[in-house]
Formats: C-alpha cells, structure tokens, sequence
C-alpha cells in the first residue's frame, strides 16, 4: 500500500508542477495546494502505514503508528495554509494591480 | 547545556512582537527596534565569545534528550554567522527611518524584520532538519511580509514568482525531510548523521542529498535555480534588499555547508567535482547578469551569486583551506553585500534613478559616498587588503591543493569582471562633469551605518591576524563532523 | 624601513587637511619633503660594499602574510629612482599644476602610489607584493582619471585598470601556485626551493601566470595599448608612474623572479620574444604619432621590451645592461616628459604637426629635449648615458648562444637583427621629437595657443637635475656601477658583474651595430615623408585597441544577450528550468551512485477503499488540468484535499483528519472568495511544444519523487525514534495524545515558530490590503 500512496503523491506532484506551469494564475494557486498534498502524503507514507493504533495512548495498547510524522505534517499543514494565504492575497492583488491573470504578461522587462 | 543558545533566536521574536504594538508612534517603534537590536548585538557577541572559549554550546529544549526533542546548537561556524547577522542587521535598524518611508514603518517593517532575525538565526542554530525547515518558513515568510511591502506593480509582480519559486523549493524541502525519516528513522541532524555514516551512504541516501541540494541552492540562487533573485531583491526598499542579499541567500549556502560537511560526506568525487562545475558556472553566469543591465541596483543583485559561487567552491575542494575560505567569504559577504546594497540605496536616492545612463558627476556633491563606493568596490572584488582577499587567496588556493586549476583561472577572471561591473557604477555614476540645476540631498545620517559595516570589512582584511585564527578552527571543525556529532549525542 | 614604506601612505592621510592652506602654500611642497626624505634615507647605502638588509614585521603571521622587508641591489636601485624621480615630480608638480585644481586628491594619490611602489620592491612576501602590486592599479587609475570630467580620461583610466589588474590577478594565481609548491610565501625562500618548482608539473602554468602580470603593467606587447591611453593624466604623473617607476614594476618582477624561472627554456623564448617584438613594434609605432605624450608612450613601450628583451635573454652582460638602463632609461625618459610638459603648458598643444622652430624661444628647454633625445637614440658620444647600455645591450644580442637547436637558436639568431631594426626607429623617433617641435619647420610659433616662450626656473629645474643625471652617468659610468649597479645585477645573477663601463672597445660588432643605426636611421628620418605610407599597410587597420574595445562591447553586449535569453520574467520558463535540472540531475545521481532500490517485503495490505479514494484522488488531480471553469476548478481541487483527510482517517491520524478538513474548508473559501471575481479559466491554447515540454517536466519530476519515496521505503535500515516518543509521551510528557505531546511539549519550538509563521501571514496580507500603491514611496 506505501507503495501506491507513494505513486499518488507522485501523480499529485507532477499534476501540481504542471499546473504551475500554466499561465493563468489560478492554475498555479491550484497547483501549490496540489503538491502541499502530496508532500503531506509522502510524510505520512514514510512512517508506514497502519502498523498500530492511532497515537492516542490507551492502556494495554503497545503498538501505536508512528506518531513523529502526524506532528510533522500539522506543522506543515498549518504552514502551507499561512502561506497558501499569503499567495492567494497577492494573486489577487497582483491581477487587481497589473489588470491580468496571465503570468506570460507578468514578465516585467523594465530593467534592460 | 545553556539556555544561551536560543537567544538570538527568541530575542528578535519578542522584539518583533513588541514594535507590532507600537505601531500608532513610529518613533517609538524606531527607538525601541534600536535598542533591541544593539541587546541582541551585545548577547551574541557574548555568546560567540563563549563559544570561542568553552566550545559548542547544546540547547537540548524541554530537557528532551537529543535525538528526540529540537536541540540548538551554538557551535563555531553557526554562532559566527549569527554574530554576522546580528551585526549588519544593526546596520540596516539604524539605516532604516531613514531610508524606508513612514508608511512602511508603520506597516510593521520593523516587525518582520525582527523575525527575519529571527527565522536566520533559527536556521543557523537549529540542530533538526525538521526545524530548519520550520525556520525557513519563518524566514521567508518575514521577506514575503517585506517584498510586498507598499504594494507597488513591480513589487506584487516580483513577489508573486519569489513567494511561488520559494514555496515549491519548501515544499520539495519538506518531502526530502520525509525521505531522510524514512531510512534513517530520524530527524535530528547528528543523529541524521551518525547513521549515514554508518551505512557510508549507501542506495538511495545521495539521491536525497542532491534533491536537498537543490532545495537549498534554490535558496542559495546557485547556478541553475537563481531566476527568481536578481529582480525580487531589487524591487523592495533599499533596506529590504539589504537584509536579503546579505541574508537569505547565505542561509541556503550554510545549509548546504552544513548538511554536506555533516552528513552527506561519503560519494565525494562525485559529488565534489558536481559542485565545482556548479560553483563555477554561477561565477560566470552571475557575472555575466551583473554585466548586462544599466541598474545598479541589478548590478549589485546579480554580484549575489557569483560570490555564493565562491563560498561553494571552497566546500567543493573541501580540504581545510578551502571550507575556511568558504566562511571567510561567507562572512565577509554577508557583511559587504549589506554595504553594497545600501549603498546603491543612497546612490539611487540621491541620483532619482537607478539607471547609470543617467548619472552621472556625483562625486561633486557627494565626495564621501563616492569614496566609500569606491572602498565597497574593492572589497567585493577581493582586492587586498580588504576582507574579500583573504577569503579569495583561501579559496583558490585551496583549489590548487586540489589541483583544480580550471576553477581558478575561472575565479581569478570572475574577480576581474565583478570589479568591471561595479566600477562602472564609480566611472559612470560618480566621475564626470557637474550638473546644472542638481538638487543635493542630505544624506549624511545614511552614511554611519554604513560605514559601520566597511569598517568591519577592513578590519577583516588588514587586521585579519585577529579574526583568521578563529576562522581557522572553524575549517578545521567542518571536516571533522564527529566533533558535531558527539558534542550533541554524546554528552 | 617599514616607516619608510608606510610614510607616504601615512602622509597621504593628512593632505586633506593641509591642502586647506592651498591659496596660501602649495600642497606639493609638504608633500615634496615625502619622497626626498625617503630618498636620502636610502641613498646612505649606496656603496662598495653594501650587503642586503632584511626586517621582518607581522601583519598575518598565522597566514604567513608579513611585511619580510628585504633591501637587496635591485631592490635598491628601484627604492632610489621611485624616491629620487618622484621627488623631481613632486618639484615639477609644484608649478606645473594650479592651485585651482583638487591638489589635495593628486597628492593623495601620488603618495599612496610611492607607498605601494616602494612596497612592491621592498616585499619578499608574495601577498604583500601583489597587495602593493594591486595598490598601484588603483591609484594609477585615479590618477589617469584625475580629469575625470573628460571622457578620454575616464576611458583610459578604465583601460589601464582593466588591463593591469588582469595581470594582477593572473600574478595571484602565479603566487598561489608557487606558494602551494614550495609551501612559503617568501621569494627568496622560494628561490632557494627553486629545484622544487621546476620539477612542478605546474611550472609551464606558474610561469605564464606570473609573466601576464609582468608584462601587463610593463606594458609588453600585446598588452601596451593601456600606456598610450594613460597620457591622459596630468603630465608629472606620467613621467612619474607611466614611465619611470610603475611600468617598471614588470621588468622588477621578471627580475626577481628569473633565479627560478631562468633554468626553464621557455622562460627565455616568451621574455625575450615578446620583449623584442615590443622593442620593435613600440618604437615603429612611436614614430607614427603626432602627440608629444604618445610618441613618448611608445617610445616607453619600446624600451621596456628592449630590458624585458634582456632580462629574458639571462647572460651576464644582458642583466648587467637590463639594470644600466633601467636608471638611464628613468633619466633621459623623466626629463624628456617633463620637456614636453613644459612645452605643452607654454605653447597650449602637444600636437608635434602644429610646433616647430621653438629652438630660439626655448633655448633651456630645447637644450635639455636635446640631450634627452640624443641619449635615448643610442647617439654615440660619451656624455650620453644612453649609448652606453644601449651598446652593452648590442653586446649582449650578440652573445646568445643556444645549446640546443630549435626555437631557441632562431630566436638567438635573429635576435641581433631586430634589436638594430628596432634601435633604428628608436633613432628616427628621438630625431622626429626633436626637430619637430625645435627644429626648423613650415609652422610660425605664433600661430599657437599659447605664445611660446621659456618656461619658469622652477619648472625647468626638475629635467635639469635628469639632464645633469644622463651627463654625470655617461662621464663617470663606473661610478654608478661600483656603488649600485653591481650590486642590482649581482642580485639578479650572481655572476652578471660588469668589471668597467667603457665608452671606447674598439671597432667591434656592437659599435658597427651603432654606426648601422646612426646612418640608416638619419636616412629614414629625413626621408620620412617617402615612407610614412607604410603605416597604412602595417599597421593599417590592425589595431589591438580595437580588440580591447570590442572585447569590452562584446563582453557587454554579449552578456546582455545571454541573460536576456534565460531572464526572460516568465515564471514558467523559471519552473522550467529549475524542475527540469532538479531531477534530471537528481536521476543521473541516482544512476550512478545506484540509489534505486525496491522491496516488497514489508508493507502494508491493500484494501479495496483506499484504493478507491487513491484512485479518486488521482483523478480530481489530473481533474484540475482539464477543468475550464473557475469553481469547478477549486472544487476539484477540493476533492483531492478531502480525499488526503480521509486517507488520515484511514491511516490512523485522527488529529491530522481533522486539522485537514478545517484547514482544506477555509483554504476553499479563500480561493472561492479570491477567484470568484476574477478572469473565467480559458481553454489552454498552447502548442503542442509548449504541452510536451511541460508533460515532459512534471511527470519527470512526479516521478523522480515516487522513484525516491520507493527506494526510501525499502531501505529502511534503522529503528524510527519514534517508540521513545510513545514511551514517554505519558509518564513524561503527561498526555495520552502522542502527537499533541510531541507538538506542544518534544517540538514546541516547531509549534511556537509555526505560529509566528501564522502571525507573520495574518500581518502580511494585511499589509497586502491596506497599503494600497502609493505612487512614489521610497
């Protein structure tokens, strides 16, 4: 199973990158969320999966999942949505700025 | 153990928070940042001095052991860089009211500029791949706050490929971390270490290592991932660009120094001489870029990656000469390239362009900062005896020892075109005949900070005798990681 | 001795200040103290038996980098000429030079110049050396530049520190290599280890390395296109740096240098190739030109490639001459400057087609231009010092014998020929000078500028002390040569003693040579308008400007076009390129280094509903690209993101299940809030290209992540860290929740960072909103 979450997160990074290779700049906003995803998912894969119960300590219970990565991916999570923000705020004042959504448009060659 | 570790970090954080408040009296705001800064100035340098004289100093947080719990580590070559931040982070504090507009101020410049301390230091100190990254979010979360800062065309423009290109590079940063956990099952970076080691690096270990590269010359804007720095760090206020180019691209090359003399340090030829072609094409393409444009603020930007090119040529031949140079350089870049920037800052203020097309006579009105460009020139160039020779002679040599001559004949020529690009702002901004009708700004106050950082660079290259020696331990510690390792893990 | 390096630059320190009293005193006559002082210092040890002197001062003893001071014969006959010449200058200096110019700038680069012109002379420290080296660079540059208003100035400043510290920095590389060889930075060290560098396989590299740097700022040729540009500095400074003491520093490097380098063939062929083919084409040149400075620059070009010639030539005689005329060279050269100084400022041009018949107005000056000439054509009689090494130089051409044939007994062969070819343009430019501008001529002087007339005592008595100089050296040469020349020569080669300068040896070849110069070259002077013609063949549009100047517009064109080409702005091409080197790079590591690994053995069953939402996940994901809607767009996305939370709530991490659905909600409702109002999603019209190469780098990429999450799974050789957690997280950490524990409590510090991260997001995008674009914010 590891192994096809890892082909997933794979999918999410390549359909991510390519969406950030577009000009228009909701794909590239989409694009950021889809490899957030897949970053999350290969943390959560590399402590393997269900090997236990949820890191919840219960008595008589010895054999939790790794509870490391869950800690690691909130932390992650709760970063990309700061940032996810960040970038959406800008997008949106960058096209109300510039009066275009097309990242081709947005080259800026000013300083030649 | 000591507590100290961590006060270059959460010193700048408190502050921060606390000129936030204050933001109704921007004089307030400025006279508090001021005082913050020159404690923190004083901490670190207490703290490099214990260092210096009692060795590394661990920072184990909530009293959990290494390798579970996020340890800080204050050893030579972080607390050095940490000093050298601290000092031109003075600099530009004390640059800033007059340099930066009101609004900005009050738009809490001050405040992320302080976690911008903050995130740098936390990056230099931590001692966990997990929390470096964490910082770097900080970090580059304090430089977006600082990029889009008044919200201009250019600016929003700009800042949207900065904050695009650095989130991808964090992103792929995190994942790599996530690989690293799962062969070695930690997150430490001694302990990351240790079990490298023991395996010498076998399977997919040097993959990882040459994703985490390039996360981190993405950061570093190395030679292919610079793109997005010449013109990002160009649209912000002076200042802003100041803290940059000292900052953000160093932490990028420090991590690739500590990460490749800590932990990556099997598979060297290989890796060794991918490093020595990257070092040398960001010389020449960095240059090149600096030769291209009319800006000064441009020519400036693009000196950045020529210089980190340096810093990672003395990793690349990695013998004892080469890694001191490497942080010599480091240092004396950091220092020079806040200089640097401040300077075109005040020369694009006085001049109402930054285009060198039309400047021109300067000198006239503003003797004294003609001839402290003019100084700025020569230590960027390496020319002795300012700081940037004794870096230079380090890292070339340490290419000879290596018999890497091609690296040096690039180097040298490197050295002789930086000096063309930048004395072509002297000829042509500050030589020539004087202007009718030019308005003379005040700008003196601009200039005490300033040269508060050139004397540094001087004092660096003649009165090297005083620092060398220090920077030698540091070279010699990088290439002896067990000493990084046991100092954490063995105590 | 060190005080004496360092005075100037100490000195130079207090012009400003003292040149606040310039509309009073001069500031050149404080200064002229300086380099007189200096010189009266050093003169004491001129004598028979002088030995050498070594001081050492630390400066970086833990890099090895000292002020080793080291006075030997050489080093002296250069400490003396840099003090003496520049005192003149500073004399000269005094009247040639208003008080309404910047006088406190000059000054402060002239001493600054003396400083590292006695510094380079005086180190046995490689890095010390190439400091002062370097120093000269500079203020050469800023003194070429002194008019920097001019624009022939400012480009010439720019040439000569462009090209001099090439050279410089092509010597550092030099001094590197020797200094990791022989593991010291004192020459005279490496001298005695001279075994160790000839044996390097760095040799041929050290040596050229080290004579770039030579004969950049000895103006050989090619690189002496930067001398003709430098006459645009004021004319004391020329005299001064542009043709006694800096140009000089070359010829002083390859001298100290030849002990090692000598017993190399190669050392012989370049130097005295490149010298004689300087000797040659400087003084060919010189005579083409029409301004008094150039045809002295190239004069200068011309006889520094004749003592390069010799010093590359290495006999005994030869080194012996090399250091003879150095000193004649600095006299006859310094007054002849000084000379066409005076006659630039008193008749308002240096253009030689517009003087003439100035004999009867400047009687004095004419007078000194004649013996300064005459000696520098070589001109047979005994009071001109010039004759002397010029013969001892045709002596030396003469005695080249190669032991092996080759190119060096080519080069032994035909040398004698060109030295004559070279010294009989060196005779029709010294006459040209002359008559030109003293002798009968078509031009009525009143037609100048200025109206001609003698020049002020105080500016005539600097080339009168040169002049008395080139007399006294040509009646009692022995003088010279028992106190200071032998002793230059003897510290060069050990063996290059020359017993008595003699005016008369007989009829022999080197003065058959002389007669052949003086006759042919009076027959091409007065015949010069028959034969001028020739330039348009050699060098007809062969200029090596040209190729400085083109170098310098390709380097900045070219540099232009090559960054425009990748800087283009467009973030795509960015991605492009940085995805696109990341893992093609990363995946030929992983070939080479066999990273790729795969093993089945311990995973986790696969159950048919996670595989529905993996395959519904991917789906939505390659949804997103498809989509031509904006809602439908972010819904999509929205799928993939309630699709990982379940996946959460299938592995187990209830807390992450959560936390995902809140964040992915708001992170919907930002997106719908930002986009709703925006540009419709357009059908992507790309071409086929653009869509390959995008496809090419995405699934690279998404693979080169899979391929490492796969290996890095089957590779998992350690224990995770993790169990400790699970251990303590109650009876330390004291909470059931392990992940909650490691948050606040083993990590806190990712917690607490995570939130100033937070924080920083909530301050910047408020930011973003309020702080509208205010046009012209700083």
């Amino acid at each position: 199973m590891e192994f096809i979450i890892a082909i997933l997160a794979g999918v999410l990074f390549a359909t991510g990158v390519y969406n950030l290779l577009q000009k228009q700049l909701l794909r590239i906003a989409i694009g950021t969320g889809l490899i957030s995803h897949a970053a999350h998912l290969f943390i959560l894969t590399m402590g393997k999966l269900k090997r236990g119960q949820p890191p919840i300590i219960v008595d008589n219970v010895t054999n939790y999942t790794d509870p490391l990565p869950h800690a690691l991916i909130l932390t992650s999570i709760v970063i990309s949505f700061g940032v996810t923000s960040v970038v959406l705020v800008l997008a949106y004042r960058t096209i109300n700025e510039n009066k275009t959504d097309n990242m081709e448009q947005l080259r800026g060659n000013e300083y030649e | 153990m000591s507590n100290l570790a961590i006060l270059p970090i959460v010193l700048p954080l408190l502050a921060g928070t606390i000129v936030a408040f204050t933001n109704k009296k921007v004089t307030i705001t400025r006279f508090l940042s001021k005082i913050f800064i020159l404690i923190h100035l004083a901490f670190t340098i207490w703290i490099t001095y214990l260092v210096f004289t009692d060795g590394t100093i661990i920072l184990e947080t909530g009293s959990w052991v290494a390798p579970y719990g996020i340890i800080f580590v204050a050893d030579y070559l972080s607390i050095l860089l940490v000093l050298t931040t601290a000092i031109l982070s003075t600099a530009c504090i004390f640059i800033a009211p007059k340099l930066v507009s009101e609004q900005k101020e009050i738009f809490y410049f001050y405040t992320f500029t302080f976690l911008l301390i903050s995130g740098v230091s936390g990056a230099f100190l931590t001692g966990d791949l997990f929390n470096l990254f964490v910082f770097f979010e900080v970090l580059l979360m304090a430089s977006y706050g600082l990029i889009v800062l008044g919200g201009s065309k250019e600016q929003l423009r700009e800042s949207l490929k900065y904050v695009l290109i650095n989130l991808f590079s964090s992103v792929v940063f995190v994942t790599t971390v996530a690989f690293l956990y799962a062969v070695v099952g930690t997150v430490n970076m001694a302990h990351i270490a240790e079990r490298v080691h023991e395996v010498e690096q076998a399977g997919v270990l040097t993959t990882i290592g040459i994703v985490l590269f390039f996360v981190f010359a993405t950061k570093a804007a190395l030679f292919p991932l610079y793109y997005w720095m010449p013109k990002s760090y160009i649209v912000p206020n002076p200042v802003t660009s100041a803290l940059f180019g000292a900052l953000l691209t160093k932490v990028g090359i420090y991590s690739i120094i500590r990460v490749y003399t800590l932990i990556f340090i099997y598979e060297s030829d290989t890796i060794r001489n991918f490093f020595i072609i990257i070092a040398g094409l960001s010389m020449i393409f960095g240059v090149i870029g600096a030769l291209s444009t009319n800006d000064i603020k441009l020519i400036i930007a693009y000196n950045v990656i020529p210089s980190i090119g340096f810093v990672l040529l003395g990793l690349a031949v990695f013998n004892e000469t080469g890694l001191t140079g490497s942080t010599y350089y480091l240092i004396h870049d950091m220092i020079i390239k806040t200089a640097l920037f401040l300077l075109v800052g005040v020369i694009s203020y006085v001049a109402g362009t930054s285009d060198l097309k039309k400047m021109g006579g300067l000198i006239h009105y503003y003797p004294k900062l003609g001839w402290m460009f003019f100084i700025a020139t020569f230590v960027l160039a390496g020319i002795p005896p300012f700081s940037g020779f004794i870096g230079k002679i380090l890292l070339l040599k340490g290419a000879f020892e290596t018999d890497h001559v091609i690296i040096v004949i690039v180097g040298l020529l490197t050295s002789l075109l930086i000096l063309y690009s930048v004395m072509k702002i002297f000829i042509l901004g500050f030589w020539g005949e004087k202007k009718k009708n030019f308005q003379v700004k005040r700008i003196n106050g601009m200039l005490y900070p300033i040269v508060f950082l050139l004397i540094f660079s001087i004092f660096m290259g003649i009165g090297a005798e005083f620092v060398y020696p220090h920077i030698e331990t540091v070279g010699e510690y990088l290439l002896n990681p067990e000493a990084y390792i046991n100092s954490v893990l063995k105590e | 001795m060190l005080l004496a390096v360092l005075a100037p630059l100490i000195i130079a320190f207090f012009i400003p200040t003292l040149s606040r009293w310039k509309s009073t005193i001069h500031t050149g006559i404080f200064v002229f103290f300086v380099p007189f002082s200096i010189f009266l210092f050093f003169i004491q040890h001129i004598g028979k038996d002088f030995i050498p002197i070594k001081q050492v001062f630390e400066w970086i003893p833990s890099l090895h980098i000292n002020f080793d001071l080291y006075l030997d014969g050489l080093s002296l006959l250069f400490v003396l000429l840099i003090s003496g010449i520049g005192s003149l200058v500073v004399l000269y200096s005094i009247f040639y030079l208003d008080k309404q110019e910047n006088l406190g700038h000059f000054y402060v680069y002239l001493l600054m110049f003396m400083s590292a012109m006695l510094g380079i002379v005086l180190s046995d420290n490689i890095f010390v050396l190439y400091s002062f080296w370097e120093l000269t660079s500079i203020s050469s540059f800023l003194l070429i530049g002194y008019w920097h208003f001019k624009e022939k100035s400012r480009y010439g400043a720019l040439k000569s520190m462009m090209i001099t510290v090439f050279g410089g920095l092509s010597m550092l590389g030099g001094f590197l290599l020797l200094s990791v060889i022989t593991n010291t930075t004192s020459i005279r060290v490496m001298i005695e280890q001279a075994d160790l560098i000839l044996e390097s396989e760095y040799l041929p590299l050290a040596l050229i390395f080290i004579l770039i740097g030579a004969f950049t700022k000895s103006a050989q040729f090619p690189f002496h296109i930067w001398l003709p540009d430098a006459m645009e500095a004021p004319t004391p400074v020329s005299a001064y740096l542009h043709s006694a003491t800096m140009v000089k520093a070359g010829l002083y490097l390859v001298a100290r240098f030849s002990p090692i380098f000598s017993q190399y063939d190669w050392f012989f062929i370049i130097v005295t190739t490149f010298g004689i083919i300087t000797l040659c084409w400087g003084s060919y040149m010189a005579v083409r030109q029409t301004d008094l400075k150039a045809i002295l620059a190239f004069s200068t070009v011309s006889q520094l490639g004749m003592i390069m010639a010799m010093l590359g030539f290495g006999t005994d005689i030869a080194i012996f001459a090399a250091v003879f005329h150095i000193l004649n060279h600095a006299t006859f050269k310094g007054s002849l400057f000084m000379v066409a100084g005076i006659i630039d400022v008193q008749s308002g041009t240096r253009d030689i087609r517009r003087l003439g018949a100035l004999y009867t107005l400047m009687p004095i000056t004419a007078t000194l231009a004649l013996f300064g000439t005459f000696s520098m054509a070589g001109f047979p009689l005994p009071f001109l010092n010039g004759f002397y090494s010029k013969e001892l130089f045709f002596d030396a051409t003469l005695g080249l014998t190669a032991n092996d044939v080759g190119i060096s007994a080519i080069i032994a062969a035909i040398v004698p020929y060109l030295a004559v070819f070279g010294s009989i343009f060196t005779f029709v430019y010294s006459m040209y000078l002359f008559f030109g501008v003293f002798g009968k001529s078509k031009n009525n002087p009143a037609d100048l500028p200025t109206k001609p007339k003698e020049a002020s005592i105080g500016m005539l008595l600097s080339p009168i002390i040169l002049v008395l100089g080139v007399v006294m050296i040509g009646l009692v040469p022995n003088l010279f040569n028992n106190g200071l020349l032998v002793h230059a020569a003897t510290s060069i080669k050990a063996t290059a003693s020359y017993e008595h300068i003699k005016f008369w040896h007989g009829f022999n070849t080197p003065f058959m040579m002389s007669l052949i110069v003086v006759g042919l070259g009076s027959v091409l002077y007065l015949t010069k308008d028959k034969w001028v013609k020739v330039y348009d063949v050699l060098p007809g549009t062969l200029s090596f400007n040209k190729v400085y100047d083109k170098t310098l517009t390709y380097i900045d064109n070219g540099s232009k076009k090559i960054t425009n080409s990748y800087m283009t702005g467009s973030l795509r091409h960015y991605m492009l390129l940085i995805v696109g080197s990341m893992f093609i790079i990363s995946f030929i590591f992983m070939y080479i280094t066999d990273g790729f690994a795969i093993n089945m053995s311990d995973l986790a069953d696969i159950t048919f509903i996670e595989v529905v939402v993996v395959i519904a996940i991917a789906i939505a994901a390659v949804g997103t690209i498809f989509s031509n809607h904006n809602i439908t767009a972010i819904l999509i996305l929205g799928i993939t993101g309630y699709g990982v939370a379940i996946l959460f709530v299938l592995y187990r991490a209830p807390d992450l299940a959560l936390t995902q659905l809140v964040i992915e909600t708001i992170t919907m409702a930002l997106f719908l809030l930002c986009f709703y109002h925006f540009p419709k999603l357009r059908k992507r019209d790309e071409s086929k290209k653009t869509i390959f190469t995008n496809l090419f780098v995405s699934i690279g990429f998404g693979l080169l992540m899979t391929t490492i999450g796969i290996s890095a799974l089957s590779s998992n050789w350690f224990d995770k860290i993790s169990d400790y957690f699970v251990e303590t997280s109650l009876p330390i950490g004291g909470g059931r929740n392990i992940v909650n524990v490691i948050l606040v409590d083993m990590r806190g510090f990712d917690t607490l960072f995570e939130i100033a991260v937070l924080g920083l997001a909530g301050l910047t995008v408020f930011g973003l909103i309020k702080l509208r674009n205010n046009k012209g914010a700083k």
